[in-house]
């Protein structure tokens, strides 16, 4: 069964130059992610993963290579173009949460589609759904310092999936939670995976979080040394 | 617009100094030009009150008369013409001559004023400075001085006065009036050498039925801000003037002065334009702060994709809802505090003013006097330069990398 590729990359390299230091950080990495998949990525610290993960979202450029979003090569975006890209077909979970803080929950949610250009009742009434499917409903009019890290967390992945994005990127996502609401913020991702067919490839270092996902990517110093289907 | 204002309120400390920061300068400049169009008014009424009048039509000398008027010796064809006017409020008639003033074997030269009291009670700072006795009467027979001419000749109030007229152009007339009142003025040329008595004893003193000078009055003019409809006025009477006769204007009769009133408010204003700038590098560090404190924030809308032009509008958004919060209530509570001195009939200044308002023969009371338009226009000014010193912070704002913004804040 052939399935559409909703993010690919293809030869990628990614070099860090900070003054005379060159620091590799991808070196040669092809993948290709398909609709509907559920997806990690594991790897000692500094394999890459955070780097990979920039760069199939369109937050950074590759030195070479090329990513392919939606079928479309992205090298050639302009600054303002690739913001669109992001805002259209890409949704990110931060580790540290990266939520607004002067904006509610509810508000919080609402960002990306207010920036879509979606009318209010109905960036609100998705906004909601979303929420009340994460089960942070409640909280909609609260700011977000008046949650717990894993609240904060799921209010972030609603936020990710709200605009329905190609692909949902998470760098460690639960990296500042403990183990029951680590899971518990897996599950729900899986939720969303299985209902709105959502793409997700979030990059982790907890290894009892792999056995809840389709498919483990291994990255090592920059290339990907396994990859493999769980499920 | 929300989130400005959460922003805004977020950052108390920082946003109250901001507000200050604009509020400060439109709240002065309110309050500095309504002392300036109090200060206007004042000194207009009082010059062109006691001695220039709005205009002055005179003779054209051909022959010159010392420092004295020529006369007009039949005033009644340029008196009819006045009447018909529709530009004139009002006027009276004057007779200046220079006589000599004696008393117990002392003399003096001195300037005869021939005024029309019943007009004069009510318009002349004169009568509003005379200490003791009292002003002049319709009809009187009395003379009033300046306290400096009493000391100097060693009279008194009730006192008889020689007058010696001598209009170069008239006979030489006398007159022996009773001194009824003096005017205490600090201006000591004028305490010395003015003296006022009713029109007809100035006639007598002259031994003619003529004046020196119509002194009119242009309809609705309250202050210099008037003044171009009294050009206006003096150029229709002009047109109409017999040969031999000019009109002039109060600036024309009074040029330092009436510069002095042209000068007044455009230094104040770049005097204020320093607060304002001042304001502006407040409003500008105000910001640029806020800017780095949510360098993360404003990171985490971009990598979500926020178009650079939204963050640049966020900040520009704060910057405009701080300052026209902050402007309004500074216009408000400036017009507020001018309305209110108004209202309690002036404010009392302290006694090192009140020898420098006599000497425009202004009572030591600040009076205000603002328009609406200066208020709207204050805050306006200021609105414009706080938005134009959140210029910079949010083109910062809008240069922020998404991806390093993140990694400083982890
Ligand atoms: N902005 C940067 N400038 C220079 N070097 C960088 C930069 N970002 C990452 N690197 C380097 O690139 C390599 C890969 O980093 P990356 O963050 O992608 O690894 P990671 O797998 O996400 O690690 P971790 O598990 O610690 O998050 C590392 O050697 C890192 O030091
Ligand atoms: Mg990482």
């Amino acid at each position: 069964m052939r399935t559409e590729a909703v993010v690919e990359a293809r030869e990628l390299h990614k070099v860090y130059v900070t003054g005379s230091v060159r620091t590799p950080a991808l070196n040669g990495v092809d993948v290709t992610l398909s609709r509907g998949e559920f997806a990690a990525m594991a790897g000692p610290s500094g394999s890459g993963k955070s780097t990979l993960l920039h760069l199939l979202g369109g937050l950074d450029k590759p030195t070479s290579g090329e990513v392919l979003v939606s079928g479309a090569p992205i090298s050639a975006l302009s600054r303002a173009q690739l913001a669109q890209l992001r805002l259209r077909h890409v949704g990110f979970v931060f580790q540290a949460y990266n939520l607004i803080p002067v904006l509610t929950v509810l508000e919080n949610a609402m960002f990306v589609l207010e920036l879509q250009g979606l009318p209010l009742a109905r960036r609100r009434k998705q906004a909601l759904a979303v929420l009340a499917e994460l089960g942070v409903d409640k909280y909609a009019h609260q700011f977000p310092n008046k949650l717990s890290g894993g609240e904060q967390q799921r209010v972030a992945v609603a936020r990710a999936v709200v605009s329905d994005p190609a692909i949902v990127l998470a760098d460690e996502p639960t990296a500042n939670l403990d183990t029951k609401t680590s899971l518990d913020l897996i599950d729900l991702m899986r939720r969303m995976n299985e209902e709105h067919k959502t793409t997700f490839l979030f990059a982790t270092h907890d290894t009892r979080l792999l056995d809840r996902v389709d498919r483990v990517i291994h990255l090592e110093d920059g290339r990907i040394a396994r990859d493999e289907r769980v499920r | 617009m929300k989130a400005a204002l959460r922003h805004l309120l977020r950052g108390r400390r920082r946003t109250i100094l901001a507000a200050l920061a604009v509020f400060v300068p439109v709240f002065l400049l309110v309050v500095f030009l309504g002392m300036i169009g109090g200060m206007e008014k004042e000194m207009f009424a009082s010059l062109t009150g006691f001695d220039t009048g709005h205009f002055q039509i005179r003779r054209v000398s051909d022959r010159p008369a010392g420092n004295a008027l020529p006369l007009i010796r039949d005033p009644a064809p340029l008196l009819s013409l006045v009447d018909a006017s529709d530009d004139v409020a009002w006027y009276t008639v004057r007779l200046d001559l220079p006589a000599l003033a004696a008393a117990g074997g002392r003399s003096l030269g001195v300037v005869v004023q021939g005024i029309s009291p019943a007009e004069a009670t009510f318009h002349s700072p004169l009568a509003r400075a005379v200490r003791a006795g009292r002003y002049l009467e319709p009809g009187d027979e009395g003379v009033v001085v300046g306290q400096q001419l009493l000391d100097a000749l060693g009279v008194s109030v009730g006192d008889e006065l020689i007058l010696l007229g001598a209009h170069p152009q008239g006979a030489a007339g006398v007159a022996l009036p009773r001194v009824v009142g003096t005017f205490t003025i600090p201006d000591p040329a004028l305490g010395r050498g003015l003296v006022q008595v009713d029109l007809g004893v100035a006639q007598r003193l002259a031994r003619t039925a003529g004046i020196t000078a119509i002194v009119g009055y242009v309809r609705d003019v309250d202050g210099p801000w008037d003044a171009p409809r009294i050009v206006d006025a003096v150029a229709r009477i002009r047109a109409q003037l017999p040969e031999g006769y000019e009109i002039l204007d109060w600036a024309a009769l009074a040029p330092e002065s009436e510069m002095y009133l042209r000068i007044m408010r455009p230094i104040t204003v770049a005097f204020m334009v320093a607060f304002f700038f001042l304001g502006g590098l407040v409003v500008l560090n105000t910001l640029y702060l806020s800017v780095l404190e949510r360098t993360r924030e404003l990171g985490i809308m971009l990598a979500l994709g926020a178009p650079r032009r939204y963050v640049t509008g966020q900040v520009i958004l704060e910057s405009g809802l701080l300052a026209t919060g902050a402007a309004v209530v500074g216009a408000v509570v400036g017009l507020g505090f001018v309305l209110g001195v108004e209202a309690a009939g002036g404010l009392p200044l302290p006694g090192a003013y009140e020898v420098g308002m006599a000497l425009f023969g202004i009572e030591p009371l600040l009076r205000m006097r603002i328009t609406a338009a200066e208020v709207v226009l204050s805050a306006m000014a200021m609105v414009a330069v706080a938005m134009a010193a959140a210029w910079y912070p949010a083109r910062r704002a809008a240069a922020l990398e998404p991806l390093e913004t993140m990694r400083h804040a982890d």
